[in-house]
């Protein structure tokens, strides 16, 4: 078994950083493309989430997760962050942009991690409205309300359909849930 | 309902939005306070649930650009050598420029005939240090690109040829394909700048174990004016277990996921045997 790079990373490895770059550095891209307004916002955003991987890399922790999953946890924790400070949510100019994108069966999410063919396969049992609410809070950023208002929605649906959503994943990837969310949804 | 029912509700969407759209000032305050009352943990799970979420996402994967990616190894590499001195700190890096344009016609109906014809197992390589050594100075792709053809055995290097596309007259330059690191380099000469908001360069690999109806989506690059030679790194999103054919298509902004090969502007064909 080969020791994690972010193992390496914490350890002061620097032959690690190309190689997290050689693994991730598209996902990251990818994901910041979705989250920012321009390629030079999201060129901001990246250095952002890396500057923080290189610093949380001793964080991490391999029974909780894997690798790629704890990069995405920070690219999206970055890029929600930073949303909220330069307060430029990205908007939707139409849903057909996400009918484009769409989710992995869990067959070829199975080729991404085991985490995120955990999660197709709670989506596969999602209808497309569900699916729809989860991929625009996720990947567009766009709040509750926006959602609501860009599909149509009453509030309370676009809610329960998000929070159903993340709960069931949440289960699914068998992470001890707190007392709290248990009676939500 | 009871208080105690109607703040779990509260904790509840505070937490699912802050992982999804995000919280302004005063819902972070309203989420701080339940928290206060609630078990941590949860912030941690949802947003795990929301990474593996996203990696569900069919995402247009593309290489970061190249002078980002300079940037980001300068960064990272000092980062990390200050961490390993029990320091923290931000550097300013030298980008490192790469590459070029380049053109040529040909077409994926050979993509069939290739696949069954090329059936070679490229031997797995366990060398790992290939660009990853701590040299002061950053490697450039161009370096890279040598590195791996000195250092892996499995290394498989393909010559570009084009196509009856405009775009692909007088193209040149090769492919090189590690198939035990799953990386690789394609340099371009002749292959036009793009302009990035109307349409982009997006590779495939036939790989000779998949169905050539889907080959692998190699990443979405672009060309920038006034280089004569461009060397673009490839982001296989998936796993290539037998390259057999390589092929350059022109796509809309980001890529898709399937293409249409209505334009395909490059080819290289690897030897068999």
């Amino acid at each position: 078994m080969t020791e994690s790079l972010m193992k390496r990373i914490a350890s002061g490895d620097e032959a690690a950083v190309a190689e997290v770059m050689e693994q991730y550095g598209s996902l990251v891209w990818a994901i910041a493309r979705r989250l920012t307004r321009n390629p030079s916002d999201a060129e901001d955003a990246v250095q952002e989430i890396f500057t923080d991987i290189w610093r949380s890399a001793h964080r991490f922790d391999p029974t909780a997760g894997s690798e790629k999953v704890f990069v995405t946890m920070i690219a999206r924790r970055r890029l929600i962050d930073r949303m909220r400070r330069l307060a430029n949510r990205v908007q939707t100019e139409s849903t057909d942009v996400l009918d484009e994108l769409g989710f992995h069966t869990p067959d070829t999410a199975g080729e991404i991690s085991v985490e995120a063919e955990r999660a197709a396969r709670v989506v596969a049992t999602l209808r497309p409205e569900q699916r729809q609410v989860i991929e625009l809070g996720l990947l567009q950023g766009l709040s509750h309300s926006d959602i609501a208002s860009v599909t149509g929605m009453p509030l309370g649906t676009v809610k329960t359909f998000m929070r159903r959503g993340l709960i069931a994943v949440r289960e699914k990837l068998g992470i001890t849930p707190g007392a709290l969310l248990h009676a939500g949804a | 309902m009871s208080a105690s029912f109607q703040d779990e509700d509260n904790l509840a969407d505070l937490l699912v939005q802050r992982e999804t759209g995000g919280l302004g000032a005063a819902e972070s305050r309203e989420l701080d306070a339940l928290l206060e009352a609630a078990p941590g943990s949860e912030l941690d799970a949802l947003a795990s649930a929301a990474a593996a979420l996203t990696l569900a996402v069919r995402l247009p994967l593309e290489p970061l650009p190249a002078d980002l990616q300079a940037r980001l190894l300068a960064q990272g590499r000092a980062a990390v050598r200050e961490l390993s001195v029990g320091k923290v700190v931000s550097l300013t890096a030298r980008p490192a420029r790469s590459p070029t344009p380049g053109i040529s016609p040909g077409w994926f109906a050979a993509a069939a005939c290739l696949v069954l014809a090329v059936a070679a197992w490229w031997p797995r390589v366990t060398a790992r240090d290939v660009v990853a050594t701590a040299t002061p100075v950053l490697p450039t792709l161009s370096q890279q690109r040598d590195t791996l053809l000195a250092g892996a055995t499995g290394t498989v290097r393909a010559t570009w040829s084009g196509t009856d596309d405009p775009a692909s007259a007088g193209i040149a330059g090769d492919v090189v394909w590690d198939p035990a690191k799953q990386t690789g380099y394609m340099r371009f000469v002749g292959l036009p700048a793009n302009d990035a908001s109307a349409e982009q360069y997006q590779l495939w690999i036939f790989d000779g174990t998949r169905d050539d109806r889907y080959p692998v989506d190699g990443g979405v690059f672009g060309i920038p004016p006034g280089e004569t030679e461009v060397i673009v790194p490839i982001r296989a999103r998936l796993p290539v277990r037998q390259a057999v054919l390589f092929a350059v298509t022109v796509e809309r902004p980001g890529g898709v996921v399937v293409s249409s090969r209505e334009r395909i502007v490059a080819l290289a064909k690897v030897a068999t045997g």
